[in-house]
């Protein structure tokens, strides 16, 4: 291989001795060493050996009688070599070959049949005989389209359609077809090709009119029958198929037909065969290859292997750009095919689908006759297409639906600017619009949507633009999340190129004509705003009249205005809404249950269910709550749209997103903070909380021009809430202001709004506690003492003994310097601020201080509102105002004193969920004013509440497992948790401390309910640390677990009436407890040595 | 009849002390101003378009600004502060500094008067450092043109008017005094034409419509005065207007002579149809005596907005009586 002989002479005589051989002993072997032999002559000298040396080769062929295929093949592959590497220059050879090998393939008996040769043969010859077609001269190889030749092309077509279309390898099938291209002129390969000018493509299209009806009927068999033949099969044959459509029916050989065309035709038979491409001929062949073409492309367009798409786009680009107007009613199909591939998964197919319409809107926009049809094909296919696709949306399954979908996104973006001419005819519009309104339609039988709740808590924090929570919107028609996607593209692409102005009109009729197309006419503006902007809308080429930013504002404005109007955007999103009041009671009440049990804003099922009959039903109500959600959805779109310029628009449109996000509805609310992060990213605020203190203006201007109608807008205190739980301290300037108006709205209509508000005050109070959190931190505190305290009394006995000299000295009565030791744990940080700041007396409060004692005076009234709910709303106030104003002693406890007898009417004589938190708020004001109500706890209320805990002890502990879900128990768990902090706090005197202790003792029980004696075990643990040695004894003198011998005999020995008593009820918590002093290592439980 | 009370189209915050002088700025293509004094000396320039301010001016060293103008078509603000100036400031092209002040040595509360006698000229008429004078000087000259002195004891000199009318050849001038009177004055003569006892309290305010030679005068008592010069320039009293409760801050007529606006001292705007003083409507809004109003100059009557400052540190605006505005009162 490397010296190749370049000399004729030279080659000659090396080839020589094989060919002689070759023609004495036709034999493989033979064949193979000439074969080995022509690899080392160089491609020069085989072309002037060439019919030397395919002589012998031609002889074997030509030798009568049956032959076995293995000659057959290594002659094929002997020769197919030699035409590889040289040219055919003579048609003589050419004519001869060709049928020569035809001859090989068929069977001997039909010339347009194959022979039942073997697989290797026949890819073998039909190899070879690509490589004659290819290597024919350009001179020669157009004679072969001479009418004379008919008959034998004839003959090699029908062989060559046979193989393709009915053999059973897929190779020998692709080699078939190719050989058939390669026969027309049409090849696609790597190799040099003969250039076929005007006139030879005439004479060409002309002679392969004869076969056409062949070829296309058997090639559109190949494409549209079995699937499973693999795809390089199918996408050849598709070539095949256009490239002889495209050759035949040429629109420029077909517009001046007829003239000059064949004068002597002495031909006899063979003239028959030759066709006259006429205007009849055209119109007939034109109609049946309609429908061969129609079938191809349902069989294609959608086929799973991208290979096949991307030739049917080169299928329909190649007709389109060659038959538009022989193949005249082909074309809305073809620019079907075309434009689904528009936005095939397959980057390939697309990028090659963009050209190709490219390339088709350029050629029908030169020519302004041609593009109107055009125009016209296409707005007509969107019409037929826009008719059918809620048909087809109900019926077809998910894969032909994204089809669908894609075509008709195909068909904008080619129309591209046109789009505006085709929707200013009212009848596609009408249509179109029609079609997005009926298969939009979004499913709204989804219980859960009106079932959850969202509570302010989950509002306070927004993780981030668009958190897990974004809803998935259900629609009747399809599933596929890229149908809905492709549907939005839809509308994008119509708002880019449409007119603005028309379709938003349109759309906003709709809208507002019934509120059956009121969800979808939402979400076709919101996508038609977005798409106007530019936004979302892939690869779109110029348009006309760009809508300028004022326009795009002021359309927005004009929907945004449309939207939060009263009528669509306070609708009824709570089951019985119309008996507001009762329902909210009901709620406030489970939602209590719930927050006792640590489950926070579950709806309850049962009570949703007894509430439907009475109002709308959840349909509706789901609806609403959809069209809420799309709403505000799309104010978040428009906020993309106008990007900074949407900051005027927050004037108006803020306070409704706000509104919202204070919904009792959690899609709503999330929907609402979506839209919310929306508008900060387009309007480049850093965060929710940017947004709102930035425009806090605006929203409060609105907030107050609420409150004072709050019966035609009774959000505002929602939207506070909201801004309160968002935002931070630097609001509170601005605030102050609104407070004020909140306290005068509260004062002039105490009986209506009072609930309301009292939220808002709950929400202020609660934002100011956060935002100011309070130094004091009572349980870690008391904790940090039990430490200290263990360890002394573990290390220094002395030092106990001495301590209880001094204290013993001074009952006597010598100390003075009482104060400074009794308490050394004491001296809370947040007293030296005060005495800082304490002798100017005239120093301005803080707002928050000021605030908090404004709304702690409104608590005081409020605390005696007949309503029970009220009451525990006010309760919670109250508690958060303590917090808030614990920092400042002096302001804190004449509020203290001033609120206490409202309080304890609450505490003795009230409902027992009023107590549950009237005893919450003790516990805080004892944490916050400690000793100050000592003397008034002790005097008022523990009496009471220690006899209700001793009543109530063998109520609980006879009680079955229900019990802990009465309100009682709840009670008990509360009184039990709190106490012993309480009487910490309080520095309660002994007496007190007794009758606490006797109180809880009979909750020390096994008998008692877990929970219980947990919370009671909680108290003790704290009242031991106020005095150990009472409660040791005390515990002692219950249980005790073992015996105390004295270490000298001399010493008297322990007698405690709890030593000695078998295993009882109390055992295990006194054990527990005694744990906590710290047990001596050697003694052991009496109890657990008796077991 | 009777509609629910209006809502105010927008209340703008952040003021941070009483608004005792108001002034809108509006100049086509720009957005609209609003220029607002405070109790604090400061100028706010509100953006309404924004409903924002833009700026806030320094200038009157904390003491309270009582009145406020532009000339140039905005170009030049002119204020009036109790520090016993009147500073002219450069507002073009953003700027915001006093480019002239003037000392008066004027104590009290009489808010300043201009009149454009031709183009880039003014007369300002201001009260003096003695009680009943008032002075009038030109501008930008600064050069005093005269100084009008009453020869009865009428008191310090509350509030006036300057105008030019269509019959004589100098600008007229209308005082209202502490007595509760109100005088004419022929500022070129120097003279007074007319005299008449409004009101037995001080004159608070008063303006004056010169097409319809009627003016309106407010005091501390319940009720408005109004009165008309007839064609001698003599001052003539008509039918007083009641009021519900005592005190009025300011006057103001609209420019299309439509309506007339009273700032009370019951926190409410009231609003009277000019030509019978026929009240129409309650503007109820403030927590605290109205100080201050204006009306809009929008070339849209659409957007011709009433501005009412209040001592509670906020402006309202209301949109009413303008046509084919959804919410009038």
């Amino acid at each position: 291989m490397d010296h190749q002989i370049d000399d004729p002479k030279l080659a000659f005589a090396y080839l020589r001795p094989a060919c002689v051989l070759l023609t004495h002993e036709p034999t493989v072997g033979n064949v193979e060493t000439l074969s080995t032999q022509l690899r080392h002559v160089n491609h020069g000298t085989l072309q002037q050996l060439q019919d030397y040396v395919l002589f012998p080769l031609r002889f074997i062929l030509k030798i009568p009688g049956p032959k076995r295929d293995g000659l057959i093949q290594a002659v094929a592959e002997a020769m197919g070599y030699v035409l590889e590497n040289t040219c055919v220059r003579s048609w003589e050879t050419l004519r001869d070959l060709l049928s020569e090998l035809c001859l090989c393939l068929c069977s001997p008996t039909d010339p347009g049949k194959p022979a039942p040769t073997s697989e290797e043969l026949r890819a073998a010859v039909l190899r070879c005989l690509d490589a004659l077609l290819h290597a024919a001269y350009g001179d020669v190889v157009f004679k072969l389209f001479e009418p004379i030749m008919l008959p034998g092309l004839g003959a090699a077509i029908s062989l060559l359609l046979a193989l393709g279309e009915q053999e059973k390898s897929r190779t020998v099938q692709a080699a078939a077809l190719k050989c058939l291209q390669a026969l027309t002129l049409q090849c696609d390969c790597s190799m040099d090709h003969v250039l076929v000018g005007q006139k030879e493509r005439r004479i060409l299209g002309s002679t392969m009119a004869s076969f056409l009806p062949g070829i296309t009927i058997a090639v559109s068999r190949v494409i549209t029958g079995d699937m499973r033949h693999g795809h390089a099969v199918t996408v050849r044959a598709i070539k095949v198929w256009f490239k002889t459509v495209g050759l035949v029916m040429a629109d420029d050989q077909l517009q001046n037909t007829g003239t000059g065309e064949r004068q002597l035709w002495e031909l006899g038979r063979v003239w028959e065969l030759v066709v006259q491409r006429t205007q009849d001929w055209v119109r007939n062949t034109s109609g049946r290859l309609a429908l061969l073409l129609k079938k191809i492309i349902s069989c294609t367009s959608a086929h799973q292997h991208w290979r096949v798409r991307l030739e049917m786009v080169n299928f329909s680009d190649h007709l389109l750009a060659n038959c538009s107007s022989s193949l005249g009613e082909c074309v809305g199909p073809l620019l079907e095919a075309l434009v689904g591939a528009v936005n095939d998964e397959e980057p390939t197919v697309r990028e090659r689908c963009e050209a190709a319409l490219r390339e088709v809107a350029e050629r029908h926009q030169s020519s302004d006759s041609n593009n109107q049809a055009f125009t016209d094909v296409l707005s007509e296919n969107l019409h037929s297409l826009a008719t059918s696709l809620p048909r087809l949306m109900r019926t077809s399954d998910d894969q032909r639906k994204v089809f669908v979908l894609n075509v008709f996104l195909g068909y904008l973006k080619i129309l591209g600017p046109k789009v505006i001419v085709v929707l200013n005819s009212a009848a596609h519009l009408q249509r179109v619009s029609k079609a997005l309104m009926q298969v939009l339609e979004l499913d709204v039988m989804d219980v859960r949507i009106v079932e959850e709740r969202s509570s302010a808590v989950t509002v306070e924090t927004g993780p981030g633009p668009h958190g897990a929570h974004a809803q998935r919107k259900h629609f009747l028609y399809f599933t596929d999340e890229r149908i809905f996607s492709l549907l939005k593209e839809i509308c994008r692409v119509l708002g880019y190129y449409g007119n603005v102005y028309l379709l938003v009109d349109h759309f906003m009729d709709l809208y507002k004509e019934s509120s059956v197309y009121r969800k979808q006419a939402a979400m076709v503006l919101n996508e038609v705003i977005t798409g106007a902007a530019g936004i979302g809308v892939a690869g779109g080429q110029e348009r006309q009249g760009v809508p300028s930013q004022e326009d795009l504002k002021a359309v927005v404005e004009s929907i945004i205005e449309e939207y939060i109007c009263l009528s669509h955007w306070h609708l009824p999103t709570l089951i019985g809404e119309e008996s507001d009041r009762g329902e909210q009671e009901q709620q406030t009440q489970f939602s209590l249950f719930s927050i006792s049990n640590g489950v926070e804003g579950k709806g309850n099922p049962l009570q949703l269910v007894q509430a439907v009959h009475k109002s709308s039903t959840i349909h509706e109500l789901n609806s609403n709550i959809w069209q809420i959600c799309i709403q505000l959805e799309g104010i978040g779109c428009f906020a993309q749209a106008l990007g900074m310029d949407f900051r005027l628009i927050l004037m108006t449109s803020l306070y409704p997103v706000l509104e919202k996000a204070g919904d009792e509805t959690l899609m709503v609310s999330q929907a609402a903070l979506d839209a919310m992060w929306d508008i900060s990213q387009a309007c480049g605020y850093a965060s929710l909380k940017e947004l709102i203190n930035e425009n806090s203006d605006y929203l409060l201007n609105d907030v107050s021009l609420n409150l004072q109608r709050l019966g035609v807008h009774p959000h505002a205190p929602r939207v506070l809430t909201v801004m309160f739980s968002h935002s931070d301290p630097s609001l509170l300037p601005l605030v102050g202001d609104i407070v004020q108006d909140v306290l005068l709205a509260l004062d002039m209509s105490y009986d209506e709004t009072s609930p309301l508000f009292c939220t808002v005050l709950h929400s202020l109070m609660k934002a100011l506690a956060r935002w100011f959190p309070s130094s004091v931190a009572g349980t870690s505190d008391a904790l940090g003492t039990k430490k200290v305290w263990r360890e002394q009394d573990q290390l220094n006995v002395r030092q106990f003994l001495l301590d209880y000299h001094k204290q013993k000295e001074l009952a006597v009565g010598i100390g003075a310097e009482e104060e400074g030791t009794e308490h050394p744990e004491l001296p809370p940080s947040m007293d030296c601020e005060e005495d800082m700041d304490g002798p100017d007396v005239k120093v301005e409060l803080p707002a928050h201080i000021t605030i908090a004692k404004d709304v702690m005076e409104r608590c005081i009234h409020l605390l005696s509102d007949p309503s029970l709910r009220l009451r525990l709303k006010v309760l919670d106030v109250l508690e958060l105002c303590v917090c808030v104003l614990s920092q400042k002693e002096n302001e804190l406890l004449p509020m203290a004193h001033r609120c206490w007898p409202a309080l304890l009417l609450r505490l003795t004589a009230d409902d027992p969920l009023a107590v549950l938190r009237a005893f919450r708020v003790l516990c805080t004001l004892g944490e916050t004013c400690r000793d100050f109500l000592r003397k008034r706890v002790s005097k008022e209320v523990i009496p009471k509440l220690t006899a209700w805990l001793s009543k109530q002890a063998p109520v609980s502990a006879r009680a079955g497992p229900v019990y802990s879900h009465t309100l009682a128990y709840k009670l008990q768990l509360a009184v039990l948790q709190g106490l012993g902090a309480l009487c910490l706090h309080l520095d309660l005197g002994d007496s007190d401390m007794d009758a606490v202790t006797e109180s809880c003792l009979p909750y020390l029980s096994c008998r008692q309910p877990p929970k219980l004696q947990e919370a009671c075990l909680s108290v003790f643990l704290r009242l031991i640390e106020v005095d150990p040695d009472a409660f040791w004894l005390t515990l002692n003198e219950l249980y005790c677990p073992c015996s105390y011998n004295p270490p000298h005999p001399d010493l008297q020995p322990v007698e405690l009436s709890g030593m000695g008593l078998p295993r009882n009820e109390y055992t295990d918590n006194v054990l527990k407890l005694l744990e906590d002093f710290g047990l001596p290592e050697d003694t052991q439980p009496a109890g657990i040595q008796i077991q | 009849m009777a509609r629910p009370a209006p809502a105010p189209l927008y209340t703008l915050r952040g003021a941070g002390s009483p608004l005792n002088a108001l002034h809108f700025g509006c100049c086509e293509g720009d957005p609209p101003l609003l220029f607002s004094g405070s109790g604090q000396g400061s100028v706010h320039v509100w953006n309404l378009t924004t409903r924002r301010a833009e700026k806030v001016l320094e200038g009157h060293s904390g003491a309270s600004v009582t009145w406020l103008n532009t000339l140039h078509s905005r170009d030049t603000l002119i204020s009036q502060g109790r520090d016993m100036r009147v500073c002219l400031w450069d507002l073009a092209e953003g700027r915001g500094d006093v480019t002239d002040a003037l000392w008066t040595g004027s104590v009290g509360f009489c808010r300043c008067s201009l009149l454009e006698t031709g183009p880039g000229r003014w007369l300002l008429a201001h009260a003096g450092e003695a009680m009943e004078e008032v002075k009038i000087i030109e501008l930008p000259s600064k050069s005093p043109v005269c100084a009008l002195i009453p020869q009865a004891k009428l008191g310090m000199v509350m509030c006036i008017k300057l105008w030019q009318p269509d019959s004589s050849p100098g600008p007229l001038l209308l005082a209202g005094y502490e007595d509760g009177s109100l005088a004419l004055w022929d500022v070129s003569q120097r003279s007074v034409l007319s005299r008449a006892a409004a009101h037995p309290e001080p004159v608070m305010c008063l303006d004056f419509d010169p097409a319809g030679q009627r003016g309106i005068s407010g005091s501390s008592e319940k009720s408005l005065a109004s009165w008309m010069l007839d064609g001698q320039h003599r001052l003539q009293l008509q039918e007083p207007v009641a009021l519900v409760n005592p005190g009025i801050s300011q006057l103001c007529i609209r420019g299309d002579r439509k309506i007339v606006a009273s700032a009370g001292w019951d926190h409410r705007v009231r609003v009277f149809g000019w030509k019978k003083l026929r009240p129409l409507a309650v503007l109820q809004h403030h927590t605290d005596i109205v100080l201050s109003l204006a009306f809009s100059d929008h070339q849209d009557p659409r957007n011709r907005m009433l501005a009412a400052g209040s001592k509670d540190q906020r402006i309202s605006l209301w949109s009413i009586y303008n046509q084919g505005s959804s919410d009038t009162g």
